[in-house]
């Protein structure tokens, strides 16, 4: 049936109600598409406090203070490439390893040189003669005090990825950590030995390394210390390759050694006692000759956040993009590089019973 | 002259609707080109995230409009320290290595821990029960060497126009990836 217009009414829409649904609909859209921004808004602005799932590990950044039994006397910063590693010269000079440079500081940190090398710099060393060694990712390089290339030695076979370097009056000791190996060279680089590596006969665990963070610190004792990260140890080899001694134990507790992989990076006191760096829960850290933990130099409030804003170096197989590398002067300062905040800094012990803990 | 008699410049129903239909086809048309145009594009990229910009916040497991998440976490096996203690498997304040849920930072219990040989294990994902909400990213990054980290997975993400989780992003880490190429490539 039609209407007086000629139209069907069960297909026939009025103009009224035509405009009417029409409008209904626009403004059913409108109201999901405020909806959907009142949604989004609220998302993006929601606290992050409110992460249900975060990470916490506040409590565990907190360090008693009165284990602390060092201040802060030298805080600079280094500026330039990513930095890596650092090492203190004859003359109290500061050498960090930033890209492919060496930059040379005073030790109140003032840019005094630059030495320009091929390769990214993973290791270095300055000799009590001047003499810089320089580790790249497969071989040693070494440069005069003007910083001219002096000797370029072999490229290291196998997956070389080369992270400490140590020289004493006889030897070139090379952390190789691609490798899991240290190797003894003379100072030409010639009789390379194998250290470390793991061997049932001679009660050697062998060396885990999660991440590439393998250091050697020769001791005035004849013996050479070397992180295990990935068992958590500082152990303690003869030149000859013989385990005499290991210490450390997993955890996040002051006196452990924290995360998947640590202690970073070793330096020796004048008195032979053990300074430790560890990443994650940045920490430096002075043990006995048994191991036993003695004081904290500085705890996580010391240095940069862990997490980095730019994450570029995060997604590479360069995995080198955080923690601290340490090394200890003549007078017994610790120097501390801080490879997230890219800052060189050196901790004093305090006066005798200003520390307020043990050993002060 | 019209029949309703109401003046000469009036349009009758019938014209009304029949110019509404003309109108409403030819913007149809236009809509149904502009839609195929747009999807002939959207279907060449996809959402995908980039680890460098997420900041673990979340919102990829309570954002997206699926019941369960599209967003997963992946292990890059080529960086894996395969950690016997791993800070994206462990809680922070675990010692004594366990697999029990006590002492499992991943609230559904979604990572596996297998012994490879000593003292290493591989972890991987059951993306069954993951939700995406980066927990073990985090703990992996903080510690480690940030294996763990955030994916959407094509095989359910439904390439919303607008992603949910994209708008609520607070690193902006959503981007349009190829289609052909949808996961994020670390350099090695």
């Amino acid at each position: 049936m039609k209407d007086t217009q000629g139209n069907d009414p069960s297909t026939s829409v009025s103009r009224r109600a035509f405009l009417g649904r029409g409008a209904l609909g626009a403004a059913g859209a409108a109201a999901v598409g405020m909806g959907a921004r009142v949604q989004a808004a609220g998302k993006a602005e929601t606290p992050a406090e409110e992460n249900p799932w975060r990470y916490d590990i506040d409590s565990l950044r907190r360090v008693d203070p009165a284990l602390i039994h060092y201040d802060r006397v030298v805080l600079f910063p280094v500026g330039g490439a990513t930095v890596r590693r650092f090492a203190l010269g004859p003359d109290g000079r500061v050498y960090v390893a930033s890209g492919k440079s060496v930059l040379v500081f005073t030790p109140e940190g003032a840019r005094a040189a630059e030495i320009a090398v091929g390769d990214l710099v993973r290791a270095i060393h300055v000799s009590r003669d001047g003499r810089v060694y320089v580790g790249l990712r497969d071989r040693v390089e070494i440069y005069d005090g003007s910083g001219r290339r002096a000797a370029r030695w072999p490229a290291h076979s196998g997956k070389p990825f080369i992270t400490g370097v140590a020289a004493t009056a006889t030897d070139v000791f090379v952390a190789d950590s691609g490798n899991r190996v240290v190797y003894r060279f003379d100072l030409d680089g010639g009789s390379p030995l194998r250290l470390g590596e793991k061997n049932a006969e001679r009660r050697v665990p062998g060396l885990v390394l999660p991440s590439p963070f393998l250091d050697v610190e020769p001791g005035a004792d004849g013996l050479l210390r070397v992180n295990n990260p990935g068992r958590h140890k500082v152990e303690l080899y003869t030149r000859g390759g013989d385990l005499e001694q290991s210490w450390g134990k997993s955890g996040v507790s002051i006196e452990a050694f924290c995360g998947c992989c640590n202690p970073v990076a070793l330096a020796l006191l004048p008195d032979g006692r053990c300074v430790t760096a560890e990443k994650g829960l940045p920490r430096v850290k002075v043990y006995d000759a048994e191991g036993r933990l003695e004081s904290v130099v500085a705890g996580p409030d010391s240095f940069a956040a862990v997490a980095s804003e730019d994450r570029e170096a995060a997604t590479t197989t360069d995995t080198v993009h955080d923690g601290l590398d340490v090394a200890v002067d003549a007078q017994g300062k610790v120097w501390v590089l801080d490879l997230v905040g890219a800052t060189v800094q050196a901790f004093q012990r305090k006066p005798a019973g200003g520390g307020g803990g043990k050993g002060a | 002259m019209n029949t309703t008699g109401s003046g000469d410049d009036h349009t009758t129903r019938r014209e009304f609707l029949r110019n509404g239909l003309r109108v409403g086809g030819l913007t149809g048309a236009g809509v149904m080109a502009g839609v195929m145009s747009h999807r002939s594009s959207a279907d060449d990229t996809v959402w995908q995230i980039d680890p460098r910009k997420c900041l673990c916040c979340s919102r990829c497991a309570t954002s997206c409009v699926l019941e369960m998440s599209a967003v997963k976490c992946v292990n890059w096996f080529p960086i894996c320290g395969y950690c016997d203690m791993c800070t994206g498997y462990f809680m922070p304040q675990v010692v004594d290595k366990g697999t029990g849920a006590d002492f499992q930072l991943c609230p559904t219990g979604a990572i596996l821990r297998k012994f490879v040989q000593d003292p290493y294990y591989e972890y991987t994902l059951d993306e069954s029960l993951c939700i995406g909400c980066s927990k073990c990213v985090d703990g992996c990054r903080v510690f480690g060497n940030g294996s763990f980290h955030l994916q959407v997975r094509h095989d359910r993400c439904l390439n919303c126009n607008e992603c949910a989780i994209a708008k609520a992003c607070p690193g902006d880490a959503f981007y349009r990836a190829p289609a052909k190429d949808p996961y994020f490539h670390f350099t090695t």
